[in-house]
């Protein structure tokens, strides 16, 4: 029995092999559409990779050369990490920024993104319009705009004047106002992923710990939070992300009062001529925010977050 | 530029080296990407690449010779000059076929660096005739170190030092002060410093009493290391040139440095005559001077597939519209030396000679040294970065 049995697997086996090697073979094979895609994939891969390698490499170049892939120090680095070197000035002030930005706002956008899910009802959309709208305009035109609004005789000043009031109060080009530019700028940032978030909590849960008795401020503790987390701490890393590159607010509003860490880095690349160390400059930025959404991330349920569970 | 890429990444004997310069050249290509419309190897009969810094980018200069030749001309304007050139340096020379910086770097910098080549004396020593007096043949900066090789063409030019609201401070105090002004602590967080840092080294070292075009002693450093943090720190913003403009027109600041007829005239020209480019009396530069100047020079950048429009397009800002344009371009306003010649003088109307201070443009020329090098610049400028930083 046991060779029959055997007898009987073995061409079986055998006429399964070739149908194996073949599949595996299909399998290696990139179907025709990943084919005709390839180009363009290599081109985009290029496309990602080419400045990130060029930027890391520059970084190990002489200061003050354009001797890429031709010399290797670690001198941009020493320059950065030296005690004299006030670089880290602007680090602190565009991590202070970020965080700032991200803490107001998370207070700020969620009773709009609360209002969206649950209170504005049909008007949600046209409100979301709102909000989004702005982004069509160009970062600094807006911000000059803000600009006009406050600058002395500008709109808010004038007006408070020609109504017979002392005037508007001096805020431009103070750190204040670059807190203000930001988080004018990042709002829409927090707000859609936070009202994404709020759209996942089922209302459900929400009705039913309101039937056996739970408290409003229960309710949000214990289910509204926890399961809008997900959305709320996307919203808070990506503003966080844009908010410590940014440098348009620090300009324009702030009218320079502090240097942020972009600035720095552009700086190099332009006036100072220095582009390795611009280039170690922003290798350090990178590696901070990257070890920080790593870190953030290996914290998230991603599954959870998409819905999937 | 990408083929060549291309080839070090697939070529025979490929290396890791290979692969890294491969990579580095397509960097560089996809860096300068836009300006690619065909192969590179192509004859290039029929495009014009321009660097410049801005007015030659606009479409009032560039439509009428695009419409003359049929050619694509492309240009790229930058604000600064050390920028542009390491663009040539960092491989770029292959890409353009002009570029426009201030006076010093053609004949100090580029051509000892082969980044740019001489011009045919022949065909261009004709127009210096028609220039203003001061620009005629051999003109300093038009020509190399030893005056045998035409290196550029020059047009647009203007004294640059500081400007101030003359509602609050009058052009003769401003005058008679100088660059004092910035040492008063009454006008602390009373004026701007405008975004131009190469100048605002010279800026500083002259408010600090020093030279700026010598090399420094260490005990002149620390007087520019101290007057930097403070000229820094009583300023009340930092600005591009839009931003000074607005803030003295609002009386957020009644002056800023450094700035001049190029910064200010379009607020001039906007119907703000009380705002006004000042050139000090006296000052520590050369010959007792107070003020700096700086005349463009346009030269042809050593690409080996050199556009034949580079020549054309030289000859033709030269022709009295064209220079007259060029002095009106979009963003600033700016004298140019063809107003020697009475045709293109004529197209100036009174409203525009006042927007760029035509009235005194000759005597602060005059009392103004012209824009160099600064010899330990890297080290001044880190100063002065540094001394930004601690404004907050």
């Amino acid at each position: 029995m046991a060779d029959l049995a055997h007898t009987e697997t073995q061409p079986r086996a055998l006429a399964h092999a070739p149908e194996g090697m073949d599949g595996v073979r299909h399998a290696r094979r990139l179907s025709v559409g990943a084919r005709c895609a390839l180009p363009v994939a290599v081109l985009l891969g290029l496309g990602f990779l080419a400045p990130l390698v060029a930027i890391l490499a520059y970084s190990f170049a002489t200061p003050r050369s354009f001797d890429v892939f031709r010399s290797f120090t670690l001198a941009n680095f020493a320059t950065l990490f030296d005690p004299s070197n006030t670089v880290w000035v602007s680090f602190v002030w565009s991590c202070g920024f970020a965080l700032f930005t991200v803490a107001l706002l998370a207070v700020i956008a969620y009773p709009i993104a609360y209002g969206l899910n649950m209170v504005f009802g049909r008007y949600a959309g046209f409100v979301s319009v709102l909000f989004v709208f702005p982004l069509f305009v160009s970062e600094n035109v807006r911000l000059y705009g803000w600009v006009l609004f406050f600058i002395k005789n500008g709109v808010l000043d004038g007006t408070l004047k020609w109504l017979g009031l002392p005037g508007g109060p001096e805020v431009l080009y103070t750190p204040g106002i670059t807190l203000f530019g930001m988080l004018y700028t990042y709002l829409p940032f927090m707000l859609f992923p936070m009202t994404l978030g709020l759209a996942l909590v089922p209302r459900d849960l929400v009705d039913a710990a309101r039937d056996l008795g739970a408290g409003r401020l229960f309710i949000w503790r214990e289910i509204e939070l926890p399961l809008a987390m997900p959305g709320i701490l996307i919203g808070m890393l990506l503003t966080f992300v844009l908010a410590i590159g940014a440098t348009a607010e620090a300009k324009i509003l702030g009218g320079q009062s502090v240097i942020v860490i972009s600035h720095d880095i552009e700086i190099a690349f332009t006036y100072s001529q220095n582009w390795p160390l611009g280039s170690a400059l922003a290798v350090v930025v990178t590696a901070f925010i990257g070890v920080l959404i790593l870190y953030v991330l290996s914290r998230l349920d991603l599954d959870r977050m998409l819905g999937r569970r | 530029m990408a083929g060549r890429g291309m080839t070090g990444v697939y070529g025979p004997g490929l290396s890791r080296r290979s692969l890294l310069k491969g990579m580095a050249a397509g960097a560089g290509a996809m860096a300068a990407g836009p300006l690619f419309s065909g192969s590179a190897f192509a004859a290039r009969e029929k495009e014009l690449n321009i660097l410049c810094w801005e007015g030659y980018n606009s479409a009032q200069v560039l439509d009428p010779f695009r419409a003359k030749t049929g050619a694509t001309v492309k240009a790229e304007s930058l604000t600064n000059d050390p920028t542009m050139i390491n663009r040539l340096r960092a491989g770029e020379i292959n890409t353009w076929d002009l570029i426009n910086v201030n006076n010093p770097w053609a004949r100090k910098v580029m051509l000892p660096e082969k980044l740019i080549k001489p011009l045919p004396k022949e065909q261009f020593e004709p127009f210096f005739a028609k220039m203003l007096p001061s620009f005629k043949w051999p003109y300093k900066w038009a020509m190399s170190d030893d005056g045998s090789e035409l290196i550029g063409m020059v047009q647009r030019f203007g004294p640059y030092s500081f400007v101030v609201n003359t509602d609050k401070i009058s052009r003769k105090t401003a005058e008679d002060t100088g660059w004092n002004l910035f040492n008063d602590p009454a006008l602390a967080g009373k004026y701007g410093i405008l975004e131009s840092d190469d100048w605002n080294v010279f800026g500083i070292f002259i408010v600090a009493g020093i030279d700026p075009f010598k090399v420094h002693t260490p005990e002149e450093m620390a007087t520019f290391d101290e007057t930097a943090k403070r000229v820094f720190k009583g300023a009340k913003l930092i600005g591009d040139i839009a931003s000074m403009n607005q803030a003295l027109i609002s009386g957020e600041i009644d002056l800023h440095l450094t700035g001049g007829t190029y910064s200010v005239s379009p607020a001039r020209a906007d119907g703000h005559p009380n705002l006004r480019a000042i050139t000090p009396l006296k000052g520590p530069l050369t010959g007792g001077k107070g003020g700096i100047s700086w005349i463009e020079v346009t030269s042809t950048v050593n690409n080996p597939q050199l556009s034949p429009l580079a020549l054309d397009f030289l000859k033709y800002v030269q022709a009295p519209e064209v220079a007259h344009t060029v002095a009106f371009a979009e963003g600033t306003f700016n004298p140019v030396a063809q107003m020697g010649n009475p045709d293109c003088f004529k197209l100036f109307t009174k409203e525009e000679l006042d927007a760029i201070q035509w009235d005194s443009l000759e005597e602060e020329m005059a009392r103004s040294v012209e824009y160099d090098i600064v010899p330990d610049y890297d080290k001044a400028l880190d100063i002065m970065n540094a001394a930004k930083r601690l404004r907050g």
